[in-house]
């Protein structure tokens, strides 16, 4: 059955079968996609994997090369950019250089005709819902990386737009700034109760966020659910390693534990290190061998072991513990149910 | 047992000291550096024309013909006499018409070079831009001179493609007309345009240069159309390269004395003028005072340009 027949579609965005050639490069190659209405939606990738052209498609800056798409029911093929009830927030902000912080934000109210005083009074109020004051009169080169962020917000949103879309929105901010930001996002996403879909590179973003991430890798979308699945349960190498970063363990060497021949993965953080003759706790594995590399990291101690039989095994330890010297032998040991068998490599 | 590498320190010889002084002393430096252009421009260039301001304080004695060198306003009021006043607001209009098409032909290739041309294409760009460039100004002049006349290239090919009516039309209306294309304003500001159109191309592409395409993306995102796009975004942003370009083919024009005497009507242009009262008539204060008349013109066209934003973008 063709998706734009279907029923009451009750989903924001729909993707069917897209896909986006560049020459002979795929750099979308397949994608379905639903995301719900009022959901803040992730795509996650390495820079290359499509997650941006996504993006671009919904905002209509691109057409696909092949499938279907739809915003809130509405098939937007061919359909301009002008025309699409969708804001971005651009990875460079992409002010207006000669407009003040009021004009940039009253822009797309100037544009719909709105008189003068009406928009400015939008806009101003738009400016307090980001937490800008008193910037109004200044141009964008005079702001900082932060405040600019703040004021493409803030004109994105003015009009509602049924879904916002963000291009690496913490990209080019500083961490600390970062992390207030990701949580100011969330909350206004929250308040308004729109459609947020963003597109990052940094897996902490898309997990901390996100109601949902797919995570994007060669023009392809390899998983989609809650942050908690993709953590706990990914269901690849690429998502495992990507999402995280996770020790990928041999189909051997799961079978020996499990009796399923699959890889498997086992996050650093659940592996622990066993003091010297300490007995291991019942339904642990153990894995002995040498400290390869130990590195103190402030809040964790990041430890390589190389096993007897010539594994790596990478472990974060909470930094109370004293730091092991290199070629130490080491034991770790993690529980079994720590192990998560990967469906496919 | 251990080795140590020792690095020998740098030896103090004359040229060290002299630049470790230099560096201790920034302005100084400065000062050397920039002492040579500025007493070329404060000497040569700004002298020459104060000079020539100078002059036009004085006037000439009619019976003799020689130079008063006493202070007056006469000979600027001279400019105001009917014959004089038309030639500065002639001069003034030709400059003006030449500046708006130069803007029109300019503006759609300095865009099209910025939004689609790439590699080679863009190379192919600049080169067809500046070629008009490389070949001597009198030869293109006089090439238009034939191209336009009576029994010339235009002429033929207008009555080739059954056209002949339009120029013939075109050709007997007033002011813009005359004989032939060859000695009509007409052909003149053509012959202005074709010489003055790099001049506006290049400084349109470097302003658009200057315009990430992100903000053409975010404009129709916004929900401008294209149309409301160009208003709103490219054209203002564009403006001081128009500015900067208009300043090029006003002035050229303001000044030019040859193009105006091989093409266009006998009626005088102001360069023609400054160069005939300067020369032949000798007449050195009146010429002087004509030459006022641009840098006047000039200042008036920058504050008007600043008064509507033209620089805010920069």
């Amino acid at each position: 059955m063709p998706p734009h027949s279907s029923p009451a579609n009750s989903s924001a965005v729909t993707f069917r079968g897209v896909e986006r050639h560049f020459g002979a490069v795929r750099a979308v190659d397949g994608v379905d996609l639903d995301i719900a209405p009022g959901e803040f939606f992730a795509m996650l990738g390495p820079s290359g994997s499509g997650k941006t052209t996504c993006l671009r498609l919904i905002a209509g800056f691109d057409q696909p090369t092949a499938g279907h798409i739809e915003i809130f029911g509405d098939t937007v093929e061919g359909v301009p950019a002008y025309r699409r009830p969708v804001n971005t927030v651009f990875q460079d902000y992409a002010l207006f250089p000669h407009m003040n912080v009021l004009d940039n934000v009253c822009y797309s109210l100037m544009i719909r005709g709105m008189g003068k005083a009406e928009r400015h009074k939008r806009g101003a109020e738009e400016l307090k819902m980001v937490k800008l004051f008193g910037m109004e009169k200044r141009k964008p080169g005079e702001l900082s990386g932060g405040q600019r962020q703040r004021v493409a917000l803030a004109r994105a949103l003015v009009v509602r737009p049924k879904v916002l879309l963000l291009d690496e929105p913490l990209g080019a901010l500083d961490l600390k700034l970062r992390e207030d930001m990701q949580g100011e996002l969330k909350t206004l996403q929250r308040s308004l109760g729109l459609t947020f879909v963003f597109v990052t590179h940094d897996q902490g973003e898309a997990l901390s966020m996100a109601d949902r991430v797919a995570v994007f890798n060669e023009g392809r979308i390899v998983q989609v659910g809650p942050p908690q699945d993709i953590y706990e349960r990914p269901r690849s190498k690429f998502v495992a390693d990507f999402v995280g970063g996770s020790n990928i363990l041999d189909p051997d060497l799961v079978h020996v534990w499990t009796g399923v021949s699959s890889p498997a993965s086992l996050r650093p953080e659940k592996v622990g290190l066993l003091a010297p003759g300490a007995d291991c706790p019942t339904g642990s594995i153990v894995v002995e061998g040498h400290v390869d590399q130990a590195l103190y990291h402030g809040a964790v101690n990041r430890i390589e072991l190389v096993s007897l039989d010539g594994r790596r095994l990478l472990m974060t330890i909470p930094a109370a513990a004293p730091l092991p010297r290199q070629g130490e032998l080491a034991r770790a040991f993690f529980d079994r149910r720590s192990l998560h068998v990967m469906e496919d490599a | 047992m251990t080795e140590a590498f020792v690095v020998a320190a740098p030896q103090e010889t004359v040229p060290r000291r002299v630049s470790d002084a230099l560096m201790a002393r920034r302005g100084l430096f400065l000062l050397l550096l920039l002492a040579p252009p500025l007493l070329w421009l404060g000497v040569v260039y700004l002298g020459a024309l104060f000079a020539l301001l100078a002059q036009s304080f004085f006037s000439i004695d009619e019976y003799s013909g020689t130079i008063v060198y006493e202070p007056t306003l006469k000979t600027f009021s001279e400019l105001l006499q009917p014959a004089n006043f038309d030639i500065i607001v002639r001069t003034l209009v030709v400059s003006a018409v030449v500046t708006l098409l130069a803007t029109a032909v300019a503006f759609p290739i300095a865009y099209y070079a910025w939004r689609y041309a790439r590699g080679r294409v863009k190379a192919l760009f600049y080169v067809a831009v500046m070629m008009p460039l490389w070949s001597s100004y009198l030869v293109k002049v006089y090439a238009w001179k034939l191209l336009l006349a009576k029994e010339g290239a235009v002429g033929w090919f207008m009555h080739a493609a059954g056209l002949s009516v339009v120029l013939d039309s075109w050709l007997a209306a007033p002011i813009v007309g005359g004989p032939s294309l060859s000695v009509s304003y007409t052909g003149m500001v053509l012959v202005f345009l074709y010489l003055w159109t790099p001049f506006m191309v290049l400084p349109v592409q470097a302003a658009l240069e200057r315009v990430p395409v992100s903000l053409i993306e975010a404009s129709g995102d916004l929900g401008a159309s294209p149309g409301q796009t160009f208003r709103n975004v490219v054209f203002p942003l564009a403006l001081p390269g128009i500015v900067a370009g208009s300043i090029f083919t006003f002035s050229l024009t303001l000044g030019d004395y040859i193009v105006p005497q091989i093409v266009g009507p006998s009626s005088l242009i102001l360069g023609q003028v400054v160069y005939t009262q300067q020369g032949t008539a000798g007449n050195l204060p009146l010429a002087a005072a004509f030459s006022v008349a641009p840098i006047l013109i000039m200042g008036v066209f920058l504050t008007l340009a600043k008064r509507i934003g033209a620089f805010d973008a920069l």
